[in-house]
């Protein structure tokens, strides 16, 4: 067995062309599953009863399933309903709505930790139930679960890999195409693992920068 | 548009299977995830800079690539090495060494929650490092870590069907069988994702159950 670097870096363009794909897909699924999940948070949080029973089974309807299951879920669903949608805009429909279910719970538990001294008294000073969510519970509650919601961030991008059995060519799918036409697995895999390694490791690393930025905004 | 589960009867054995054995191989990556997961933290807790750096290398590499990158290495890359390993096997060993490395981060996290005065109280009252991590440490830590290895053991049980993609016969394999059997993909996805909600929702019980338990019992006598 011989490590062929030349092969790696000859490849290492398409590689990183498709690491872009990645990056769209997981930037994308994670402001709509930001958004999603916030909004889910908020609903379960002030609407009626009604409103809460649906969201719980929701998400523990895809805490307690794979992704893997519901990318394929989704992908079989959108054809029946007679659309003809691309494959990548169908995997980030898949990978937002994974998100949302965890960014909801995420959401939930900063909320909880509030205190909730600070909201009688907005309440008390007749401060608007929407100003309350936007200036008081929001920026408290995303300076608190940033943390938490960076490992979920980093798990969407990591996730957007199983996107290539849906046959959405991103980094994973275009490594198994060279590998399947040069029969050079270790070389690829290593490379390909490494791009993964440092898209995750920035995220990581810009997550705890603005952490850092957020900290001003805790109590 | 067609919907019928009924296609499915005849499977049911399939799907039995396929259900014994994702229990069977998360149960035995879950057990070996947490050896991998308490040695990593105690390797990132040494005073040695080589334990620390390679447990600190290995779970940064685990927990910041895909698994299903992790599981292409186990099986395609590992065998270039003359280390070719049942599938089987390989998808148990990445499935664990994945695990393990967030384990490890629950179990740190769990033990960083334990007020830093109680081990100073035990090392100056003449404990030994090992007995004050025995004694002091670890029955106060449990109730910090049974919630964030609840979500490491669902986290097991959901990854491991990704390990059919490289044909390991569990759950989700059988799911496919199923499938080309039947051409019902909707229908065999929707059970086979209930069975994985089932075995996940009962794994959360239990985990509540010892959870309540370790607030109301010590779990070691002290």
């Amino acid at each position: 067995m011989t490590f062929d670097i030349a092969f790696a870096i000859s490849q290492f363009p398409y590689l990183l062309q498709a690491a872009g794909t990645t990056i769209v897909i997981a930037i994308s699924s994670i402001i709509l599953g930001s958004l999603g999940g916030t909004f889910l948070a908020i609903a379960r949080e002030t609407k009626p009863q009604w409103c809460g029973r649906p969201i719980a089974l929701y998400v523990s309807f895809i805490r307690g399933t794979p992704l893997f299951i519901q990318i394929l879920l989704v992908y079989l669903s959108i054809p029946k309903f007679g659309a003809d949608i691309p494959k990548i805009i169908v995997g980030i429909i898949a990978l937002s709505l994974n998100a949302a279910a965890y960014v909801a719970e995420i959401v939930r538990g900063g909320l909880s930790a509030l205190q909730p001294g600070q909201i009688d008294a907005a309440r008390a000073a007749g401060m608007p139930v929407s100003l309350i969510w936007m200036h008081i519970k929001l920026p408290q509650t995303f300076a608190l679960i940033l943390p938490p919601l960076t490992i979920q961030f980093i798990s969407i991008l990591k996730g957007s890999s199983l996107l290539s059995v849906i046959g959405v060519v991103e980094l994973t799918r275009l490594s198994q195409t060279i590998i399947s036409g040069s029969f050079r697995p270790v070389e690829i895999w290593i490379a390909t693992g490494s791009i993964y390694f440092i898209l995750c490791f920035t995220l990581g690393a810009f997550a705890s920068h603005l952490e850092r930025y957020a900290s001003r905004f805790r109590r | 548009m067609r919907y019928d589960l009924s296609v499915l009867a005849p499977f049911y054995l399939v799907f039995l299977g396929g259900l014994i054995n994702t229990l069977l191989y998360s149960a035995v990556s879950i057990v070996l995830a947490l050896i991998v997961g308490f040695s990593a933290a105690l390797g990132k807790s040494s005073n040695s800079i080589l334990l620390r750096s390679i447990a600190t290398i290995y779970v940064e590499i685990f927990r910041n690539t895909p698994f299903l990158v992790q599981v292409f290495v186990f099986y395609y890359v590992l065998p270039q090495f003359e280390l070719a390993l049942p599938v089987a096997l390989a998808g148990i060993l990445a499935l664990s060494l994945f695990t393990g490395a967030y384990m490890c981060e629950s179990i740190r996290g769990a033990v960083d929650a334990v007020p830093k005065g109680q081990v100073d109280a035990a090392r100056a009252s003449g404990m030994s490092h090992l007995r004050c991590l025995y004694r002091v440490v670890a029955p106060q830590m449990i109730r910090y870590l049974l919630p964030p290895l609840t979500n490491n053991m669902i986290g097991a049980v959901k990854d491991s069907a990704i390990l059919s993609i490289i044909t390991v016969p569990e759950l989700t394999m059988a799911t496919q069988i199923a499938v080309g059997e039947t051409f019902g993909a909707m229908e065999a996805f929707t059970v086979s994702a209930i069975l994985y909600w089932l075995v996940c929702g009962a794994i959360e019980l239990g985990m509540q159950r010892l959870q309540r338990a370790s607030y109301h019992h010590r779990l070691y006598p002290v």
